[in-house]
């Protein structure tokens, strides 16, 4: 068998295959190392980072729904100060390309977490923007949802790293269009498409909310329609690197979404069912090229047929 | 360190009484090592997406590389898994969690068990010396069959809510009732149940002063501490029970309205 060249480039990073994780889905720091070696994936996309700790929402924090679930942590994380101290040398030993996420409450935030990560740049390879968590009232899909700040958050951003820097969208913030044209606008390198869809469940015998925080994102198979369209129309209105996120449980679901011109892969809640799902994309991306004669990922990318 | 995520096939999956379906399947990895308390994350339907999450099943009983699992038809996932013959496969993650202390120096030992916290409980005791299993149950229906607790050497009482079996009323009466006899300062407890049966023993646990140790139940997805999703609050703040727990001792437990 003829080998598959899978490697990938966004602006001048290379990976060495389209797979990465998703974040809050893989951890923070070696979680799935029993289950993965983390040396394999493309890239790894680090669970959100905020300045200070956060404690993260009060319990039930997560749900199955038909075909997905829904989760409202709350972005508890232990902080900047935990991370860089912590995680960052964890990562240091590990070849595969680190893509930090961070989310902040005002663009001042956004502004020093970038510059706080900037100064590790042999590890942090990428910096992804959080600008679309359901689960929290400052800094989440609401507050980004004043463009203005939205905006700001990038720019402050972009002013202190030159990471590639990916800001992550969701439908709930509006247009995803035209969203997609302000933050490229703004200094985004690429995009993140897409975040969880605001969602709710309803215990009938309680008459509450099975999530404490009454609606959470929803993940999984049941999104990846709306994930692949996002990514297919943004795709083809900006020549924008994409990391598409959304319901990729299996090697069919991201061969869709390369077909439709993903650059990155994140793989996400897949991982909570199939600790080893993104490996098993891997082997299964390999072997379909091979079966179609594809000697690049390259080939397969953004070949969408229209007709 | 590597963790298993084992194909299995189902060699019994039946009914034992009015409460309990019984699993065995044989895998020589998801049996190494394991002790009472820990537990399995089990893909029902490894093909499917329905139901989608796994779900942890608490290990009941092990030899050699026979594994046993008593559960509940509680919704979507336990019915749909009581639904597999023999042949059938499963996929799971294994061992996971944190045990129950399995020994206790100096202390007359108690376990308190209701529901599906009646297996682990089971477990531990037929592992290791203990005092007293109590056990509460709704009815005579739902209590164990005696051939499964016959290798419990402890003094095994029995609750049941309509008095058809053991004394009626809540198991935490016969536990009042062995704290009187005992005195408290000799005891220790472990606990796995429902969350108000596990509130009572704590609240009574506290009151006199009793330590011991309770395993959590909360929805779970990963099994490996990274989704952030089966917390459970401790003085140092919410903590994922799949790998802090599903057992921690009452000291590290801070009560939380539901």
């Amino acid at each position: 068998m003829k080998t598959v060249d899978l490697t990938t480039r966004i602006k001048g990073l290379v990976f060495k295959n389209p797979v990465t994780v998703a974040s809050g889905t893989f951890g923070t720091t070696g979680e799935y190392a029993g289950y993965v070696d983390y040396r394999k994936l493309g890239a790894i996309i680090t669970k959100t980072i905020t300045i200070k700790p956060r404690e993260g929402n009060p319990m039930p924090r997560i749900c199955e729904t038909a075909g997905g679930m829904l989760n409202a942590i709350g972005l508890q994380n232990k902080g900047l100060d935990d991370f860089i101290a912590n995680k960052i040398p964890y990562y240091a030993k590990i070849a595969t390309p680190l893509i930090v996420n961070i989310a902040g409450e005002s663009e001042g935030d956004f502004a020093k977490l970038a510059r706080a990560l900037q100064k590790h740049s042999r590890v942090v390879k990428a910096i992804e923007l959080n600008l679309s968590c359901p689960n929290v009232e400052k800094g989440g899909a609401g507050f980004m949802k004043k463009r203005r700040l939205m905006k700001a958050a990038v720019k402050a951003a972009r002013a202190e790293t030159d990471r590639l820097l990916i800001a992550k969208l969701s439908p709930e913030l509006g247009d995803v269009l035209e969203i997609a044209g302000e933050v490229l606008d703004a200094g985004a390198d690429a995009l993140g498409l897409i975040n969880t869809l605001k969602g709710m469940a309803i215990n009938i015998e309680t008459r509450r909310s099975r999530i404490a925080n009454i609606t959470g994102g929803l993940s999984g198979p049941a999104i990846k329609p709306v994930a692949l369209r996002y990514v297919y129309e943004v795709k083809k209105k900006y020549a924008v690197p994409v990391i598409a996120a959304g319901g990729i449980m299996t090697v069919r679901d991201a061969l869709e979404f390369i077909i439709a011109g993903a650059d990155l892969l994140a793989v996400g809640t897949a991982n909570f069912v199939n600790p080893r799902a993104t490996l098993d994309i891997l082997e299964g991306m390999t072997e379909y090229c091979q079966r179609h004669g594809i000697r690049r990922i390259e080939e397969l990318r953004g070949s969408f047929r229209h007709v | 360190m590597k963790r298993v995520d084992e194909t299995v096939t189902i060699q019994e999956n039946k009914r034992i009484n009015g409460k309990y379906y019984k699993l065995v399947f044989k895998s020589a990895r998801l049996a190494r090592g394991v002790q009472a308390g820990q537990f399995l994350h089990v893909q029902i339907r490894p093909d499917a997406v329905d139901p989608f999450l796994r779900r942890p099943f608490s290990y009941y009983r092990i030899q050699h590389d026979r594994i046993e699992v008593l559960y509940e038809v509680l919704g979507r996932g336990t019915e749909l898994l009581a639904g597999l013959g023999k042949g059938s496969h499963l996929k799971i993650m294994g061992p996971l969690g944190k045990a129950f202390t399995q020994q206790v120096r100096g202390k007359k030992r108690i376990l308190v068990a209701g529901g599906v916290g009646v297996p682990p409980l089971v477990f531990l005791a037929e592992k290791n010396p203990v005092d007293y299993l109590l056990i509460g149950t709704k009815s005579r229906a739902e209590v164990l069959p005696k051939k499964e607790l016959s290798k419990v050497r402890a003094e095994i009482l029995h609750a049941t809510n309509d008095g058809s079996y053991g004394v009626r009323g809540f198991v935490t009466a016969l536990l009042e009732k062995i704290i009187q006899k005992e005195g408290a300062e000799c005891l220790h407890i472990q606990t796995c149940g429902p969350a108000p049966m596990m509130n009572a023993v704590m609240d009574i646990a506290k009151r006199e002063g009793i330590p011991g140790e309770a395993s959590m139940e909360e929805s779970m997805a990963c099994g490996v501490g990274a989704c952030l999703g089966c917390m459970v609050k401790t003085p140092e703040g919410w903590v994922p029970s799949c790998i802090e727990g599903p057992v921690f001792s009452f000291d590290r437990l801070v009560r939380t309205c539901a």
